[in-house]
């Protein structure tokens, strides 16, 4: 009895070191999300993978919690550095390049052909907004996942009180001004309430700057090429003077840099009665503020546009071939227009796939919130994400600069010229090897 | 440490034919081998995640890429000439000392006022004893969240209490004039009972016959701490000293989780400097350079402080 239990035991183990592929089962694969805005994320994010695990019991996916986008990216990096890089991760849009440039991605292409598809009947199910941030040289990199556009809040009750209609919001510079004026409370010469809020902490100031670049008619980055910036130039001159002018001309905007939450609690509390936020903090809004209040387009000078935000599901490189196609089913799961449409329904993003808004669930949701059709409306001006070689300290450059006006220590002009020639500085070594690199 | 004595033995002066000295040598060894095998465990863990990590530092610091798509190269002191040149660096150096200076003395005053104040023991000083030493126990990151709330503009608890008495409400965190200042505020609050414990010990450590010798000789309160306390507590002192100075460089929580380093690098410190070069960058030999000198900087802080207080000791 002993004996052949013993021996039992020792088949058993020589089984499980000749034969791994009997003993192991489903293909684990490990998925890194962040969680960028505040609240029950992480809860949805367990609720959806359960059930991506009971629907497909050759994959067991487990989701890892890596924190801000920031260190997402971090840990990603780490991981591939280690060599064990997770199968697939949730990374913000606006990092891809820099790290298709540093090798870290597999190029999507071979999947998707694979699956029969070609890469535009792939690519066209998303907004086409969202596409310059996938696409890298003509080759899929990421697969959109949630993303977000700029909006502008209004306190309704506080606009029909300055004898303003809430159901015109501002379309112009020229009126958002205007608004912000009249919406602007004193005592003497100290603010009470301020007109407009805008955010400025390092990475909102960066959207916020592409947000009003753009809509002064101008580009913040070369969306073709990684090695070019537009700081130094009249669009964005025009930009960071018009929010400077907020600031210490018509003096209906706090001086200072003030990062998305300090925005959103001002605005919540009645503080400020506009703010220039992103959708993802919608569903934050729409649960605490208890006043009405009203979401329009961001008001332009020269064109409506805005950038996108959010992120995009990559897969690093350097992936075993079994656990990328798992990764990859994943995916193709997490981006369809039921699950899509699900997770936009639960954190205020908006669904990038476009069927998602034609299913029951979501025709339904936006009839009961015709706020978040704002978002989505929107994005028929939406153009792509800054991304350059290095990304985050050339946007740093020109939110130092930028921090530097709001807080009265610098004239736009002199800041933007300051800002451009440090982030030429940093893009040297890229373009040093590309567009500068002559036959 | 005793079987370890013989190797600590000093070497006779004529010098011994060779066998005899490799005998010895191997006799010694012998002898110590225990001593070592202790040691073993400890030294493989500093081995693998101290000395090794140190040591990765240090090659780290010498290479560099040309290009981005570029394979490293070995580029000597390069890194740390790039990084003294960095007026970001500098930048975060000044405010470094600034905030070191700005912290660690009003830190340890107050620390040295509330252990003076509650150097006797009853209840109510064990009581409040327990309050002030209470942001010791929070941990930094929980209370940089808290305060976070406390310096938002306009509705923050701060600007809500002081702002009826200022004609314009200031953006703590916002404006990079305060900015630095109000993280000091922070480090200030959470470290002062850490370093009211040490004075606590160390008032313990008074005699009470001289103190009592001085009352009777009609020595006043103040002339007694003057001349009496401390003196007594010099070794405190550059004890707390030291570790405040450690504290203000190695300590960036807040500073992560408030400001990043902004507005405008108002508040970068260099350790958030480092982690700038390492993660944002993507630039390892940058960030290896850089720490090295802090290393350098620390360690020679350290080295001196030791040195004056062995210095001390031996001379009393």
């Amino acid at each position: 009895m002993l004996f052949s239990r013993r021996l039992m035991l020792g088949l058993a183990i020589a089984g499980t070191i000749a034969f791994p592929a009997l003993a192991e089962g489903p293909t684990e694969i490990d998925l890194f999300f962040p969680v960028p805005v505040d609240g029950k994320l992480a809860r949805d994010m367990g609720t959806l993978i359960k059930e991506f695990n009971e629907t497909h019991p050759a994959i067991k996916a487990t989701a890892v919690y890596t924190g801000s986008y920031d260190d997402t990216l971090i840990k990603t990096r780490a991981s591939i550095k280690a060599g064990k890089p997770p199968a697939a991760v949730i990374m913000s849009a606006n990092f891809l390049l820099d790290m298709q440039i540093e090798n870290e991605l597999t190029n999507l292409d071979s999947l998707i052909a694979a699956d029969g598809t070609t890469k535009d009947q792939f690519l066209g199910q998303f907004f086409p907004a969202l596409q310059g941030n996938a696409v890298i040289d003509r080759s899929v990199y990421g697969v959109p996942f949630h993303n977000s556009t700029p909006l502008l809040y209004i306190n309704a009750d506080q606009a029909k009180e300055a004898g303003l209609d809430p159901n015109k919001p501002p379309q112009t510079w020229a009126e958002l001004t205007d608004w912000a004026k009249k919406l602007t409370k004193r005592e003497g010469d100290k603010v009470t309430r301020w007109g407009i809020a805008i955010p400025c902490a390092y990475d909102y100031c960066g959207w916020m700057m592409e947000t009003l670049t753009m809509t002064n008619g101008g580009r913040y980055y070369n969306e073709e090429f990684g090695g070019e910036v537009y700081y130094d130039t009249p669009s964005m001159q025009g930009a960071l003077t018009w929010w400077n002018d907020l600031v210490y001309k018509h003096k209906v905007h706090p001086p200072g840099a003030t990062p998305g939450p300090a925005v959103s609690t001002s605005f919540i509390s009645g503080n400020a009665a506009m703010m220039m936020l992103s959708t993802g903090s919608l569903t934050y809004v729409r649960d605490n503020a208890k006043f009405a209040y009203k979401v329009a387009f961001i008001p332009r000078n020269v064109r409506n546009a805005v950038p996108i935000g959010g992120a995009s599901l990559i897969i690093p490189a350097g992936q075993e071939a079994d656990k990328q196609k798992a990764a990859w089913t994943l995916i193709k799961w997490m981006t369809s227009p039921e699950k899509s449409g699900w997770w936009s329904r639960a954190t205020g993003y908006f669904a990038p796939n476009m069927a998602a808004y034609k299913t029951p669930d979501m025709v339904d949701f936006l009839n009961k919130n015709p706020d978040a059709k704002t978002a989505v409306e929107q994005l028929d001006v939406a153009k792509p994400w800054f991304a350059t070689y290095k990304t985050v300290p050339v946007r740093k450059t020109l939110e130092d600069e930028v921090m530097l006006v709001l807080n009265g220590k610098k004239q736009p002009k002199e800041a933007l010229a300051a800002a451009q020639k440090a982030a030429d500085e940093l893009l040297k070594p890229y373009n040093a090897e590309t567009s500068l690199k002559l036959p | 440490m005793s079987l370890a004595e013989p190797a600590a033995l000093p070497v006779a002066a004529s010098a011994p034919p060779r066998l005899h000295l490799a005998k010895r040598f191997s006799t010694r060894f012998k002898a110590s081998l225990p001593a070592y095998l202790l040691l073993l465990p400890s030294l493989v863990f500093l081995a693998l995640f101290t000395y090794g990590a140190v040591g990765r530092v240090f090659i780290d610091a010498l290479y560099q890429r040309a290009t981005p798509k570029a394979p490293v190269r070995f580029v000597g002191l390069d890194n740390i000439s790039a990084v003294l040149a960095d007026p970001a660096f500098t930048g975060a150096v000044v405010n470094n000392l600034i905030y070191a200076v700005g912290t660690a003395i009003p830190s340890i005053g107050l620390a040295l006022l509330f252990a003076l104040a509650l150097s006797r023991t009853n209840a109510l000083t064990s009581a409040l004893r327990a309050a002030l030493f209470l942001p010791v126990l929070i941990p930094m990151v929980a209370a940089s969240a808290l305060f976070l709330f406390i310096f938002l503009p306009n509705v923050g608890l701060l600007d809500y209490y002081i702002g009826r008495f200022l004609p314009v409400l200031p953006n703590w965190l916002g404006d990079s004039d305060i900015a630095l200042y109000a993280i000091m505020v922070i480090t200030i609050w959470k470290n002062a009972g850490y370093y009211m414990l040490f004075f606590l010990a160390g008032l313990q450590s008074v005699p009470e016959d001289v103190m009592e010798a001085a009352h009777l000789d009609g020595a006043g309160p103040f002339t007694r701490f003057r001349h009496i306390i401390l003196p007594e507590l010099k070794p405190t002192f550059l004890f707390v000293t030291v570790i405040a100075i450690l504290n203000a460089v190695t300590q960036v929580d807040h500073v992560f989780v408030m400001t990043k380093g902004g507005p405008s690098n108002a508040t970068n410190l260099v350790l958030f400097y480092i982690y700038q070069q390492a993660v944002e960058h993507y630039d390892i030999g940058k960030a290896s350079a850089a720490t090295l000198l802090t290393l350098a900087a620390l360690m020679a802080l350290t080295a001196l402080s030791f040195r004056t207080m062995a210095n001390r000791e031996g001379g009393a």
